[in-house]
């Protein structure tokens, strides 16, 4: 079975970045520019694994996770935070919104892949 | 490989719409604009520009914006007070960023000195907040993770049923301490107990074990002490905790850590070699292992009394506790022993109303947050334009080029299909002709649909602008304000990169020779102040572009003396004070009589002429001695395709832009009369319009009696007009312009061809370039 990953970032060349590595790791991606975008994705796909970013317009990630966990139906969807080495605040953040992990940017592919499969079933 | 060019490219495309971003952004928080949304663009873009860089390993860009970017979340959150200072600080920031994102790209080194001033004043502004406030907030931290915290004991006795289960942290005889194991190296033991912020951010213990047994061999049990009675039981609760025996020889502590670092406050985790004593006073200063409250094992529950029962600490965070009818106080609760199905099938009701409909513990902070969004899009606000989903597409540019230039084509065959029908086929095919009348409706639909693709507005480049007038005012010591109007007027995303330069120029221009310094401004009654105002609006096919300055004018005579000295103009012409003004596009041209830094380089304004005319447009200027000038870019609204008339000049095709066309007559009924220079004008309703005979310009040998030729009567910009004579009118069509430069050479007085419907070339005559060369040659 294909996973599925959304991946919400506003910075395109992440974006990019990250469908490159898990399309290439054989997950199927789909993409939101910020986390109202995000939501929006998540009420008409089914997801298995959430990658995130923390600062973007619109919706930032932490209310992002903050609406997903509040659905009934997302509490058990894994939530991974992309963050820099630095904002371990923003990390810390993260998961009191609920976010399930992290990842530090700027991220080895392998990394990646191996981060995604702490968290996913 | 290529991937990697890939992504670089993508994130210099990014990079440059930051920065633009950020121009946009400082103008208004220059102009006291100094909201939150404003800080936070601004933060999140240097965030976005620092987060590529790092995935590329841009390390000086990282460096710099790491430090820029820490100085903004402090301004952002209030830490740091936005002063002027700190804004010039910032602007003069963004250049270093600018430069560092160039450098990238263009693999060049910078000093490693370079910004560091700057960035030595962020640190130092950071630094002068931080201090005290550092300690503040990660108090903060700690209590946001303590506060969850739901003490479940990891309990061992289950192991050994003899011993007695321990109660209280003080009392206990911890199971760690008792009979020592013997030691064997490379066995770990790792205690695990989540806690349900766990859960409920989604973790799950089975991955972790899963990740542990990547490790080495393990050995998990589970501990179920505290697994309460059912009547006590919470769905939410975490009652279970687990043992894991590890067995991975050259296993470092940190390793096991690792697997753990997603659940770290959110669990308790004790690792320790197995056979190691932990002296007792250690583990009780361990934070990790809780033990305020401890819950009974079911045995002694049973043997506990009822007030017991009803003080003894629930096993969870109270919050979590589900809401009991008051009207059953735990004195009524019945032996645990005599408990009936009916009385738990009460405890079952009693507690069903409270429970989330997911089997795990539901986040304890009560969600104030909006609900999410795509119910408010599901309920359809009028409000909302458009559902809910993705607005907006991101295309290729090469894509849509790629429609532009089918459509583009389209427009020729459609052009040439009509061009077909003579009166024969028209009187014979009425239904034809109808339906080709309705192609081209449609097609010219189309084309301005595709057109609207590519527009963008030239807010983009506006908004450069403020930037550079306030350096050119800091430099020159002249005030300097700077208007813009109609920001969001849209051109062709191709216009729009090339506008860039040329703006910077016009007002480089004003800004150097046309605002004077405050004094003199004074003594002329006017305010210290200058103005330049930038306007763009649309005008039928065409969108006009004004820089306009309440300076001193253009200084004619300098001008005219300066084009006579570099042999622009003849000593024997005397140009009328529209051409002088028009003199500074000319090519070599430039009024800097001190090279100043600004505006003097020597490539003046006749870049801006032929940057302009590359993208099919024109530059007029007009001024008025004291009170100011005014510069008019004229440019297509489209690139690619082009209104034009076709006539014939010999016998060859040519096509001159319809929106330069004022009227068209026949030179039978025109008076032309010669002028001592030795050309020939035009009079039109008492006005004297130069004339150019375009089979003379081009070299080309008339077909026709000079009374039978006709005269295309041209305005180029600004109120100067010129008549074209030509052999014969064709008629109106569209055209798809294709460079000449591209393809051949550039070519004075042609600013493009075509493909003409029936296949032949046809050149597109440059109107206003054949009037300033016409100048010109009558100089040489």
């Amino acid at each position: 079975m294909t996973l599925r990953v959304l991946t919400v970032d506003d910075s395109r060349t992440i974006l990019a970045m990250l469908h490159h590595t898990l399309s290439n790791a054989g997950f199927e991606v789909l993409q939101a520019e910020d986390g109202k975008q995000g939501l929006d994705v998540l009420m008409s796909h089914d997801v298995d694994v959430v990658i995130t970013d923390i600062n973007m317009p619109v919706m930032d990630g932490i209310e992002f996770i903050k609406n997903v966990r509040a659905s009934g139906q997302y509490q058990s969807l894994p939530i991974l935070i992309l963050t820099t080495e630095t904002s371990q605040d923003k990390r810390d953040q993260g998961k009191a919104a609920g976010g399930t992990g992290w990842i530090v940017k700027p991220f080895d592919p392998d990394k990646l892949i191996s981060v995604i499969n702490r968290v996913v079933h | 490989m290529s991937d990697l060019d890939d992504f670089k490219a993508t994130y210099f495309d990014e990079c440059s719409e930051l920065m633009n971003e950020l121009e946009e952004q400082f103008a208004a928080i220059e102009g006291g604009e100094r909201d939150a949304d404003r800080l936070n663009a601004v933060f999140r873009a240097i965030h976005s520009i620092k987060g590529g860089a790092g995935a590329f390993g841009f390390s000086g860009l990282v460096g710099f914006a790491h430090a820029y970017e820490t100085l903004l979340d402090y301004v952002r959150d209030g830490r740091v007070e936005m002063t002027d200072d700190v804004v010039s600080l910032c602007i003069r920031a963004n250049d270093i960023v600018a430069d560092h994102i160039n450098a990238a790209q263009t693999g060049e080194e910078l000093d490693a000195s370079y910004g560091m001033e700057e960035k030595q004043r962020f640190d130092a502004i950071a630094r002068g907040q931080s201090g005290s406030d550092d300690d503040e907030w990660s108090g903060e931290i700690i209590e946001e993770f303590d506060i969850e915290f739901t003490p479940v004991r990891v309990d061992l006795a289950l192991a050994d049923e003899d011993e007695p289960a321990p109660l209280a942290a003080e009392a206990e005889v911890d199971a760690f301490d008792a009979p020592p194991m013997p030691i064997e190296p490379g066995h770990w033991e790792v205690r695990f107990t989540p806690f349900r912020q766990l859960y409920s951010r989604a973790n799950d213990p089975l991955l972790l074990f899963r990740e542990l047994a990547s490790l080495g061999e393990i050995n998990v049990r589970a501990v179920m002490a505290d697994i309460p009675p059912l009547s006590d039981f919470e769905p939410f609760g975490v009652y279970c905790s687990w043992e894991i025996t590890l067995f991975a020889p050259d296993l470092t502590e940190a390793a096991i850590r690792e697997v753990f670092e997603f659940v770290d406050g959110d669990c308790s985790i004790e690792i320790v070699p197995l056979g190691h004593v932990v002296p007792p006073a250690a583990r009780a200063a361990a934070p990790a292992a809780p033990k305020a409250a401890v819950s009974p094992k079911p045995a002694d529950l049973l043997a506990l009394t009822e007030d017991e029962m009803a003080a003894a600490p629930r096993p969870v965070a109270p919050a979590a506790e589900p809401v009991r009818p008051e009207p059953e106080p735990p004195a009524s609760e019945p032996e645990l022993s005599a408990l009936s199905f009916a009385d738990l099938a009460d405890e079952i009701k009693a507690t069903e109303p409270v429970r989330a409909p997911a089997p795990i513990a539901a986040p304890k902070p009560a969600p104030q947050t909006p609900k999410p969004a795509a119910a408010a899009g599901e309920t359809g606000e009028e409000g909302g334009n458009r559902s809910v989903g993705v607005q907006s597409i991101r295309v290729d540019l090469d894509k849509v080029d790629r429609v532009v230039n089918m459509v583009s084509e389209l427009v020729i065959t459609q052009s040439m299909l009509t061009q077909q029908m003579d009166e024969n086929l028209r009187a014979r095919y009425t239904e034809l002709v109808r339906g080709l009348e309705v192609l081209a409706q449609t097609t010219r639909g189309l084309q301005d649909s595709v057109m609207a693709i590519r527009a963008q507005p030239v807010k983009s480049v506006f908004s450069r602008m403020p930037r550079l007038v306030r350096e050119l005012a800091t430099k020159t010591g002249k005030k300097i304000k700077l208007e813009t109007i109609g920001e969001n007027t849209e051109i062709d995303k191709t216009v729009i990169e090339q506008l860039s330069d040329p703006l910077t120029h016009m007002i480089r221009n004003s800004a150097d020779h046309g605002i004077e310094n405050p004094e003199k401004r004074k003594a002329n009654g006017k305010s210290e102040i200058g103005t330049i105002r930038l306007s763009a609006e649309q005008a039928g096919g065409n969108i006009l572009i004004i820089v306009e300055d309440d300076g001193n004018g253009i200084n004619r005579e300098k001008v005219l003396q300066l084009a006579r000295d570099k042999g622009l103009v003849a000593a024997d012409v005397t140009p009328t004070d529209e051409q002088i003004d028009q003199l500074i596009f000319a090519p070599g041209f430039s009024t800097a009589d001190a090279v100043s830094d600004i505006s003097g380089r020597g490539v003046g304004m006749d870049v801006v002429l032929s940057n302009i005319k590359k993208i099919g447009g024109s530059v007029h200027v007009r001024s008025w001695t004291g009170k100011g000038s005014r510069m008019t870019l004229r440019l297509p609204l489209t690139l690619a395709v082009l209104d034009v008339m076709l006539v014939k000049v010999g016998e060859s095709p040519y096509v001159v832009p319809l929106s330069s066309i004022v009227e068209t007559m026949q030179c039978s009924g025109a008076t032309f009369e010669r002028v001592p220079s030795g050309g020939q004008v035009l009079q039109v309703r008492g006005e004297y319009v130069q004339v150019i005979d375009l089979a003379a310009r081009f070299s080309m040998h008339s077909t026709k009696q000079p009374d039978e030729r006709f005269v295309v009567l041209c305005e180029s910009e600004g109120s100067q007009k010129v008549a074209l004579v030509v052999d014969d009118i064709i008629g109106q069509q569209q055209v798809v312009i294709k460079s000449l430069e591209e393809n051949f050479e550039q070519v004075e007085g042609i600013a493009g061809g075509t493909i003409l419907g029936d296949g032949n070339v046809a050149l597109i005559v440059d109107v206003q370039g054949l009037r300033v060369t016409h100048i010109q040659q009558k100089a040489a």
